[in-house]
C-alpha cells in the first residue's frame, strides 16, 4: 500500500530513487581510552580496522566511478589512501605501545594529521582535513562494530535528513542526489536553496519523515506538489516517469528564451539575474540567460576556509565572476557572517539568538580589518578588469538597520580606496534591506546609496518573527501576506523617489507570480535562484507593465489574507495571459 | 645517502593524487626515502606526510635516498617527479 507524507515544496523536479538517511543526530558511543589486551593484538585489532576501512572505500569508489564517474570517485580512493599511510600506521602503534586502546590511538593518529593539514592556508588542505574526520569515524565505527556512518549514498538515492547544513548539502557528490527531503526547515532555508541551485527537487518540513522512511524504501519525490510517495505502484511510477518527461519538454521550450533579456510583453525591462553562491554556479547560471548577478554571496568564499583568504585569492574569485558577465552588473555582498554562519578563523562567543547577533554589517564595523580587506580585494578586481568587457561590480552592505551603519561602511570604503589609489565614480554603493527597521527608514537611506536590494528570506523572518528553520510556524511568513507586499511597494517607491534604483534578492522573486507582483510594485531587477530565471522570464513576457500594476493593486485592495492575495494575482495573471 | 632538489611542476601542487605516485614508487623501491621542504623532512612513503609538506607549484623539495642502489633509486624518483607525478604539466 502507498503512503504519501506532504511537505513543502521547495526545488521542482521529481524523482524515483531509494532512501538514504543521512543520520547526523546519532552521538557515537564514547571510546575506550586504554587497551586490554596485549600490544601485539591491539595493533592487530588496529591494522584489521584500517584494512576494513580500505576495502570499504575502495569499493565506494568503484561504485561511485560506474555510477557518478571518475571524478566523483577520487574523493573515496584519497580516503582509502589515507587508510593505509605507514605514518599514520605507526602513530597509531606507538601510542597503543603507550597503552592506548585502538580506538584511541587511531583516533589521535587521525588527528594529529588532521591538525597538521588544517594549519595550512590551503583551501585543498583544509578539506583533506575535514575528509581526515571522515575516515577517522569510519575506522573508530568499523572498531567498536557499527555497521552504519555518517557517509556518502552508495548509489543515486534521495537523501533524507532532520535538517541539512550548507556543507553536508555541498559535501554530498551532486551525481548520488537524486532528491532532497528534510522534515524540519522551509523553503528559504539553506538546504532548499541549494538544492535549486544544483537543480536537484526538494521538499522540506515533511513530518514524520525519519519515523517513516527508511534506507533503502523506494520513494517518489514530486519537488513541485510537495509530495513524497513511500513505495509508490507502477502506476504512480509511470505517472511520475511522464511529469519527469513533460517538465523536460517544457524545459526545452524555456531554454529558447535564454538570450532575450528579462522584459514585459511591452518592453519595460527587468533585469532578472542570478544569486550566486560559489564560482561552481557561473556556468549553470549563464546557462540559464542570468543578467548579471543581484546578489554574490561572497560569504561562501570565506566559510570553507580555515584562515582567512588572502586579497589576492579574493581577487581571483571576483575577477572570475565580473569576467562571466560580460556588459553586466554583478552585486557582491560581503560577507554576511555571524553567529549562525561561523567563521573558523574569527573567534568569537557563541550567542543565544544568532540572527539577531553580530553579523553582517555589525560584524564588519565590529572587525573592520576583515571588512577592509575585503573592501581592498573588491577594488582591485575592479581595477584588474577596468577597460575590458567584463560585468560591472557593484557592492552591497548586509543587514543594515540604521543610516549610521550606511555611512560607517562607506567611510571604509573611502578610505581603503584612498589607499589603493582609486576613486569612486561610477562604482555603485547598495544596501541590502532585510531588516524592519531599514526598510520603515528607506526614504533616509536612499539619499545615501545607489540602489537597494530588498533581502525577502530575511525581511521575512524579522517582519513575522518567524525562524525560518522552524518547520511549525515557517508559513506564517507567507510572502504574499499583504503586508509584504505593501512595504515592498513603500520600499520601492523610497528608493526611486530618491534616484536609487531597487531590486528583490530574497528566494521570493524566483515564485512568477509574485515575480509579476514584484514588477507591478515597480522592482527595477530581480535577483533568483539560476534556475528559476526562465519561467519567470517566460511569465513576464506574457504580461503587460500596466496588467501587473493593476493585478497587485486590486489584489491589495480586495485581499485581506495572502490566500486571498495568492488567488487574486493568480486570476488576474491568468486572465491576462489568456487574452 | 644521495640526495637532490628539485622545483615541482604540478600546477596544483602535490596533492593527493601525485602524492599517491610518488609515495607508492618510495615505498616499491625498498630504500629509506625522504622529502623536505624548508625546515621540515618527512617520510617519502606517506601520503599524509607528504600532503603536510603543503608543496606548490614551483617549491624545491629535496629528496633522499639512503640505502643500496641510492644514486639509481634517486634518478628514478627525480625523474618521476620532473615528469609530473601522472599528470600534465605543460
Amino acid at each position: 500500500m502507498t503512503t504519501t507524507l506532504t511537505g513543502r515544496a521547495a526545488a521542482p523536479g521529481a524523482a524515483v530513487a531509494p532512501v538514504f538517511v543521512l543520520r547526523t543526530d546519532v552521538p557515537a558511543s564514547p571510546i575506550p581510552e586504554r587497551r586490554r589486551g596485549a600490544t601485539d593484538a591491539e595493533v592487530a585489532r588496529l591494522r584489521s580496522a584500517l584494512d576494513a576501512a580500505r576495502s570499504q572505500l575502495a569499493e565506494l569508489a568503484t561504485k561511485v566511478a560506474e555510477e557518478a564517474g571518475q571524478s566523483e570517485a577520487e574523493i573515496f580512493e584519497a580516503h582509502a589512501e589515507f587508510t593505509a599511510d605507514p605514518e599514520l600506521a605507526n602513530l597509531a602503534a606507538d601510542a597503543i605501545e603507550d597503552g592506548a586502546s585502538a580506538e584511541r590511538a587511531a583516533t589521535s593518529a587521525f588527528d594529529t594529521f588532521r591538525d597538521l593539514l588544517s594549519a595550512s592556508s590551503s583551501e585543498y588542505l583544509a578539506a583533506r582535513a575535514a575528509d581526515l574526520d571522515d575516515v577517522r569515524d569510519r575506522v573508530v565505527a568499523i572498531l567498536q562494530g557499527r555497521t552504519t556512518i555518517v557517509s556518502a549514498p552508495e548509489e543515486r538515492s534521495v537523501i533524507v535528513a532532520r535538517e541539512l547544513t550548507p556543507s553536508q548539502t555541498a559535501s554530498l557528490p551532486k551525481a548520488l542526489m537524486a532528491a532532497l527531503v528534510t522534515e524540519m526547515g522551509s523553503p528559504t532555508s539553506h538546504a532548499a536553496i541549494l538544492a535549486r541551485s544544483l537543480g536537484i527537487p526538494a521538499i522540506v518540513g515533511c513530518e514524520d519523515l525519519l519515523e517513516t522512511v527508511e534506507d533503502g524504501m523506494h520513494v517518489a519525490v514530486d519537488g513541485r506538489s510537495g509530495e513524497l510517495l513511500l513505495d509508490p505502484d507502477e502506476q504512480q511510477q509511470a505517472d511520475i516517469a511522464a511529469r519527469i518527461e513533460e517538465e523536460e519538454a517544457r524545459q526545452r521550450e524555456l531554454d529558447k528564451l535564454k538570450d532575450q533579456p528579462g522584459a514585459t510583453a511591452d518592453g519595460h525591462r527587468v533585469e532578472l539575474a542570478a544569486n550566486l553562491v560559489s564560482p561552481e554556479d557561473l556556468a549553470p547560471a549563464l546557462a540559464s540567460g542570468a543578467e548579471g548577478s543581484g546578489l554574490v554571496r561572497t560569504e561562501f568564499l570565506f566559510q570553507e576556509r580555515r584562515s582567512e583568504p588572502s586579497v589576492d585569492d579574493q581577487v581571483g574569485f571576483y575577477t572570475q565572476v565580473l569576467e562571466a558577465f560580460p556588459g553586466q552588473r554583478v552585486v557582491f555582498r560581503t560577507m554576511d557572517v555571524g553567529a549562525d554562519k561561523p567563521l573558523p578563523f574569527v573567534e568569537r562567543d557563541a550567542e543565544e539568538n544568532p540572527a539577531l547577533g553580530l553579523r553582517g554589517i555589525r560584524l564588519h564595523l565590529d572587525r573592520p580589518e576583515l571588512f577592509r580587506t575585503q573592501l581592498r580585494a573588491l577594488l582591485r578586481a575592479r581595477a584588474a578588469v577596468a577597460g575590458t568587457d567584463a560585468g560591472r561590480l557593484a557592492i552591497m552592505f548586509p543587514l543594515i538597520a540604521k543610516v549610521s551603519e550606511v555611512l560607517a561602511a562607506r567611510s571604509h570604503l573611502e578610505e581603503v580606496a584612498a589607499e589603493e589609489g582609486v576613486d569612486l565614480d561610477d562604482l555603485e554603493v547598495g544596501v541590502m534591506i532585510e531588516v524592519p527597521s531599514a526598510a520603515l527608514s528607506a526614504q533616509q537611506l536612499a539619499q545615501h546609496v545607489d540602489f537597494f536590494s530588498i533581502g525577502t528570506n530575511d525581511l521575512l523572518q524579522y517582519l513575522f518573527a518567524v525562524d525560518r528553520l522552524q518547520g511549525g510556524v515557517a508559513d506564517i511568513a507567507d510572502p504574499f501576506e499583504p503586508a509584504v507586499l505593501r512595504l515592498i511597494g513603500e520600499i520601492i517607491a523610497a528608493g526611486h523617489a530618491h534616484g536609487a534604483w531597487v531590486g528583490v534578492c530574497g528566494e521570493t522573486a524566483s515564485d512568477p507570480l509574485i515575480a509579476a507582483a514584484l514588477v507591478g510594485l515597480g522592482a527595477d531587477e530581480l535577483s533568483m535562484t539560476r534556475a528559476a530565471i526562465p519561467e519567470v522570464k517566460d511569465a513576464l513576457s506574457q504580461l503587460t507593465l500596466a496588467e501587473c500594476q493593476e493585478a497587485v493593486q486590486q489584489a491589495l485592495a480586495a485581499g485581506d489574507d495572502a490566500e486571498g492575495i495568492r488567488a487574486q494575482l493568480a486570476a488576474a495573471f491568468t486572465g491576462s495571459r489568456g487574452a | 645517502m644521495a640526495q637532490r632538489t628539485v622545483a615541482l611542476p604540478n600546477p596544483s601542487g602535490l596533492h593527493a593524487r601525485p602524492a599517491k605516485v610518488f609515495a607508492s614508487a618510495a615505498a616499491e623501491s625498498g630504500a629509506k626515502v625522504t622529502v623536505s621542504k624548508g625546515e621540515r623532512e618527512v617520510n617519502a612513503a606517506s601520503v599524509l606526510s607528504i600532503l603536510t609538506l603543503d608543496c606548490h607549484q614551483g617549491d624545491e623539495i629535496t629528496i633522499s635516498v639512503d640505502g643500496e642502489d641510492a644514486e639509481a633509486t634517486l634518478d628514478h624518483l627525480v625523474g618521476l617527479i620532473e615528469g609530473g607525478l601522472g599528470e600534465e604539466t605543460a
